[in-house]
């Protein structure tokens, strides 16, 4: 297991990373350890996908890391912040300013149209969005032409890929998604993941990617295993089927 | 079923707990408005019992004239008439009463009381004999020589008086020196009412409130075995047929009575307001159940699928409704008590004394304030109940439905004819007049307006915050989407508001195009120099001697004095007015078109060309007329006059008015100074006459005319402040709103804040909403109150309201205070927003 976590002297190529992280939920009996001394460093300009059964604490992970949920102890470095020295005024900032998110549903202000939510972050931040870049991730997600439409008049599947736009937008030091192919049907959840996938090989993003579907871990360039908890296995340049091998292997 | 009540009521106690409120305010107001009435009432009670106590009869004229308010205009009796009395077999004791105008001047030289705008004034004797008087002395003794006299504790309070002090009293005899011997209570309180007694010898009495010899009345005491009603068929059977006889317990009855219709208009001018205020929460509560209900979809509707009928959700809605409305009433009736002691303390600050009591809350108080409370939810909660129980079991399935009925056709089609019913009821009403046809006829339109609310919403907000999104950018740009996005809501809660902002534009519009035509009329009428006002409008004012004493002032060409009283013309009763007609024109123009005004002698009266026309009267026509103190007489028309609105629609010359009235006071005296003269001088030699008449305020035409906007203002005030509640309970209405729909976009909020939206910009995000609704409803309430107060001008123009004034300064200043107030209704929810787990509202399933 020990040379599955990073080397803390190689940081410039870790765009994040969790370092003993633990989370308790609850106390005496009810207690869950949902994170039980978690290391996992997340390296730039790739695509990590976080795989586990239920209660594996893959989710309760990925909020940890993406400053959305705090840990009960241990560290999450983000480039070279520390959240833990962070209040909510400085987190929030960090999450419009240095990360990018897609959930698996409900990603979408109701009231704003495709492009004003794609913006979102640089509009709260009072910022003029990067335009070439701009074009660039919605040429990528391919919604050129649905720019003007609100979020209830896109299918599901365009509604992920304004989600993922919107990630992408202000240019994150990481994304984060939480089963971003999870309400949709397979056809729609491929080009999802296409589109995450070309974001990394194309320009460059990096992103961290909770999933429990091994064919979309497939498209990751490495998965990360954790049970109970713990990081239970790694693999890098997976496939679904081996994936899947290994699920099975770690469920026994 | 009913658990599933419970349940629901326990699951939104929170929302609930807002609503609720709304009605407890309602119902606060109404059950503390009664039980002031009550108390009020309760007190005059004790008090009038306690007072005549020991009267058997009471003997007096039985000619009389209505002055309104429960107020009588009576002849006064011949005091021989007592020695016939004394003599009918079976009298005891009998005392001749004397009661007339009084004021009585303070240690600070202002006379105490104001008969004009407030509790009348009255001097009277002091009883002889003990069981007679109504009197119990709390300090020093009886008046028993001329200039000595005992008052009530209250003017005394008031007026920093004490036992040895000498003051002066205003008395139609003049002003007199007096010497207070005595401090007294009434019945057990200081002062009846805020009224206040001055109690001279009866010689004084006579000779300074009446006539010599000339009683208001005589009580009388049965021997030992009469009984009132043998007492009163021997005293009918011995008196003259123009003179009436009442028992003890009948005046007690009628003074009671008396006193209750005077409370009466007080009761209904209050209660009007604790009415708008249950308006307000009613569209308060609507709007909660509806939101409530929507937001239960899918909970109905699974109810549904699994075989709840139709009847079974109605009633679980309106259940939880009942329980809320019986809770919120019982709250409302109990804060009454404490809504009660407010409201004393509100009108006693505005010059409205009311007078101590214990508190009565009477059963009939609880039932109607419960009922109000009760009907009102029950009402409000009427449709959103039925909605609830046709959500289809099929909904349980599916996404919440978006609600598209906000723009529909049959919505604008309904909402234009109820507006156009409510103003026809408006129109009706003021044509009458009926105040109660145009209270409906204003709620009836303030509806309509309501239902056409979220046809008009959309572009309104979108107008009033297209400049959010450049002030605030995105967060600018999502409160306006969030305000415009369910327009039913945003309509009906800034509809709320609406109510309380239209009524106040309206009274503001109204008050200032009434003092503003008070401007214009007495500007145009009035051609003299001074006026010298006594606040009076009939009982009491100035002494007469006061107008000839200026009048010998060098410089001065007429002192005019106006006078009035109540006289049934024409079978109605109305206020005559009565001057000198020839020299009246030299202090007023009042284009006399028809007749002439030198020729109305002792029997001719004028009348403007509005009653002429109405009447059908013509110069030379006779009318006939009756007078408390000269019966039945005929009036022939002398003169018609164009302006009707200085000297009023009647008046009479002052020697008609010496033959008619016993009481003489001049209202006002008008003066004209002589061509070249030296105004300054002559004012103050005006003012140093004056000077000797307490209740006398010299001032010219500008100090007039401003005293005159001064006292309506005061009105407009007290109105101003009671209507406050409506607005504040349309707060309320936001703050619940926004709550709930704070609830609604937990995971929209969680989302925003994942992505990077501050808590500081969440809480201004809701702040900007609710500050588009409380534009929203004060623009619509601008707009209805423009409407409102444009129809009652234009309806009295016939009145003398030649001017419709829009003030753009005190319009702006309810904007601002609407906005503010917006912005304060927002915190709660804001809060609550901000204080959002982000976490949980974006994995929220």
């Amino acid at each position: 297991m020990a040379s599955t976590a990073p080397d803390p002297t190689t940081t410039t190529t870790v765009a994040a990373q969790a370092i003993d992280a633990v989370k308790v939920y609850g106390s005496g009996a009810t207690e869950v350890r949902a994170l039980d001394g978690v290391t996992v460093g997340f390296d730039t300009a790739r695509f990590t996908a976080i795989m586990g059964p239920s209660g594996s604490g893959k989710s309760t992970l990925l909020h940890c890391v993406a400053g959305l949920d705090t840990l009960t102890s241990g560290r999450v470095l983000v480039g070279e912040t520390d959240l833990g020295t962070l209040g909510d005024r400085d987190l929030t900032r960090l999450r419009r300013d240095r990360l990018g998110f897609v959930f698996q549903a409900f990603n979408l202000v109701p009231t704003l149209t495709a492009l004003e939510n794609i913006t979102l972050p640089d509009a709260l931040a009072g910022r003029k969005p990067d335009q070439e870049w701009l074009d660039q991730v919605i040429d990528t997600v391919g919604l050129r032409d649905r720019l003007g439409h609100r979020p209830s008049e896109l299918s599901g599947g365009q509604q992920q890929r304004v989600a993922v736009a919107r990630a992408l937008a202000n240019r994150p030091e990481i994304v984060f998604a939480d089963e971003p192919t999870g309400n949709l049907d397979s056809r729609a959840g491929r080009e999802i993941l296409d589109f995450m996938g070309r974001a990394v090989r194309d320009l460059d993003q990096t992103i961290v990617m909770v999933t429990h579907d091994p064919v979309a871990a497939g498209y990751a360039d490495r998965v990360i295993f954790l049970g109970d908890g713990r990081v239970v296995d790694e693999m890098h340049e997976p496939t679904a089927e081996r994936v899947l091998d290994r699920l099975k292997q770690l469920g026994d | 079923m009913w658990t599933l009540t419970v349940k629901g009521l326990l699951a939104h106690k929170l929302r609930l707990a807002a609503t609720g409120l709304a009605v407890v305010l309602g119902v606060a107001f109404m059950s503390g408005t009664m039980v002031v009435t009550d108390t009020i009432g309760r007190t005059f009670d004790d008090l009038f019992a306690t007072v005549y106590d020991n009267t058997d009869a009471h003997v007096r004229s039985a000619e009389s004239v209505e002055v309104g308010f429960g107020m009588t205009d009576r002849e006064r009796i011949e005091a021989g008439v007592l020695d016939t009395v004394l003599a009918v077999e079976g009298v005891a004791h009998a005392e001749g009463l004397v009661e007339g105008y009084t004021q009585i001047v303070g240690a600070d030289g202002e006379p105490v009381g104001d008969p004009g705008m407030g509790a009348p004034t009255f001097g009277i004797n002091w009883p002889e004999r003990g069981e007679l008087n109504p009197f119990d002395l709390a300090e020093g003794r009886a008046p028993e020589r001329a200039g000595e006299v005992a008052i009530d504790r209250g003017s005394a309070r008031r007026g920093d008086l004490a036992v040895g002090d000498t003051t002066t009293a205003v008395t139609q005899a003049g002003v007199v020196p007096v010497t207070i011997v005595g401090i007294v209570t009434f019945g057990g309180a200081d002062s009846p009412g805020g009224a206040s007694f001055t109690a001279f010898t009866h010689d004084e009495a006579q000779r300074l409130l009446a006539e010599p010899g000339r009683y208001s009345y005589i009580d009388v005491i049965a021997e030992p075995g009469v009984s009132e009603e043998e007492l009163r068929r021997r005293l009918v059977a011995a008196l003259p047929g123009d003179l009436e006889v009442l028992t003890g317990s009948e005046i007690i009855a009628e003074e009671q009575d008396v006193m209750r219709e005077g409370m009466a208009f007080f009761n209904t001018f209050l209660l009007t307001f604790a009415l708008i205020a249950l308006f307000v929460g009613a569209f308060i509560i609507h709007n909660t159940f509806s939101i409530i209900v929507a937001q239960r979809t899918r909970e109905m509707a699974l109810l549904r699928a699994v075989g709840a009928s139709r009847r079974q959700v109605l009633l679980s809605v309106l259940g939880e409704a009942l329980a809320m409305a019986l809770g919120a009433s019982a709250v409302g009736v109990a804060a009454g008590v404490a809504v009660a002691a407010g409201l004393r303390a509100l009108l006693a600050g505005f010059g409205i004394d009311l007078p101590e009591g214990g508190i009565v809350l009477s059963a009939g108080t609880v039932a109607a304030a419960m009922t109000a409370g009760v009907a009102v939810t029950m009402v409000s909660a009427v449709l959103p109940a039925r909605r609830a129980s046709r959500v289809p079991p099929i909904a349980a399935m599916r996404e919440v439905a978006v609600d598209t009925s906000s723009r529909s056709r049959l919505r604008i089609v309904v909402g234009l004819l109820v507006l156009a019913a409510g103003v026809l009821l408006l129109a009706a009403g003021l044509a009458a007049p009926d105040a109660a046809t145009v209270g409906g006829g204003a709620a009836v339109t303030f509806i309509g307006v309501a239902a056409l609310g979220p046809v008009i919403a959309g572009p309104v907000s979108r107008v009033i915050g297209a400049p959010l999104p450049r002030l605030r950018g995105i967060t600018g740009a999502l409160a306006r989407e969030n305000a415009l996005r369910n327009p039913k809501r945003t309509a009906a809660t800034a509809s709320a508001l609406m109510i309380g902002v239209g009524l106040v534009s309206f009274i503001t519009i109204f008050g200032e195009s009434a003092k503003a035509s008070i401007d214009r009329i007495l500007r145009d009428a009035f051609v003299g120099d001074l006026v010298i006002d006594s606040g009076s409008f009939g009982f009491g004012g100035l002494p007469t001697e006061l107008a000839p004493r200026v009048e010998a002032v060098e410089g001065v060409a007429a002192a005019v004095s106006l006078r009035g009283g109540p006289v049934e013309l024409a079978g109605e009763t109305t206020f005559l007015a009565a001057a000198d007609p020839v020299r009246l024109e030299q202090v007023m123009d009042l284009e006399v078109t028809a007749g002439d005004l030198s020729a109305l002698a002792d029997d001719g009266i004028a009348v403007s060309r509005q009653v002429a026309d109405g009447e059908g009267w013509a110069v030379g026509d006779v009318v006939p007329a009756r007078f408390a103190r000269t019966g039945s007489q005929e009036l022939r028309v002398a003169a018609i006059y164009e302006r009707r609105e200085a000297a009023g629609d009647r008046f009479i010359s002052l020697a008609a008015h010496e033959r008619h009235f016993e009481d003489r006071f001049d209202m006002v005296v008008m003066v004209a100074f002589e061509p070249g003269a030296d105004r300054d001088a002559v004012r103050r030699a005006v003012e140093a006459v004056a000077a000797d008449y307490p209740t006398a305020t010299v001032q010219d035409l500008g100090q007039y005319v401003e005293a005159q906007a001064a006292q309506l203002d005061a009105i407009l005030g007290l109105v101003t402040v009671l209507l406050a509640l409506a607005v504040l309970i349309a707060l309320l209405g936001i703050t619940n709103t926004l709550a709930l729909s704070v609830f609604e976009r937990t995971r929209e909020l969680g989302l925003l804040r994942a992505v990077g939206m501050t808590r500081e910009q969440l809480r201004a995000l809701v702040r900007w909403e609710s500050l588009l609704i409380a534009l929203l409803g004060t623009a619509m309430g601008l707009a209805v109150g423009l409407f409102f107060g444009w129809g009652l001008v234009r309806s009295l123009a016939g009145e003398g309201f030649t001017e419709l004034v829009v003030p753009a300064g005190s319009l702006l200043v309810i904007v601002v205070v609407a906005a503010v107030a917006g912005v304060l209704a927002a915190v709660p929810p804001a809060r609550r927003a901000a204080r959002l787990d982000v976490l949980r509202a974006v994995t929220v399933e």
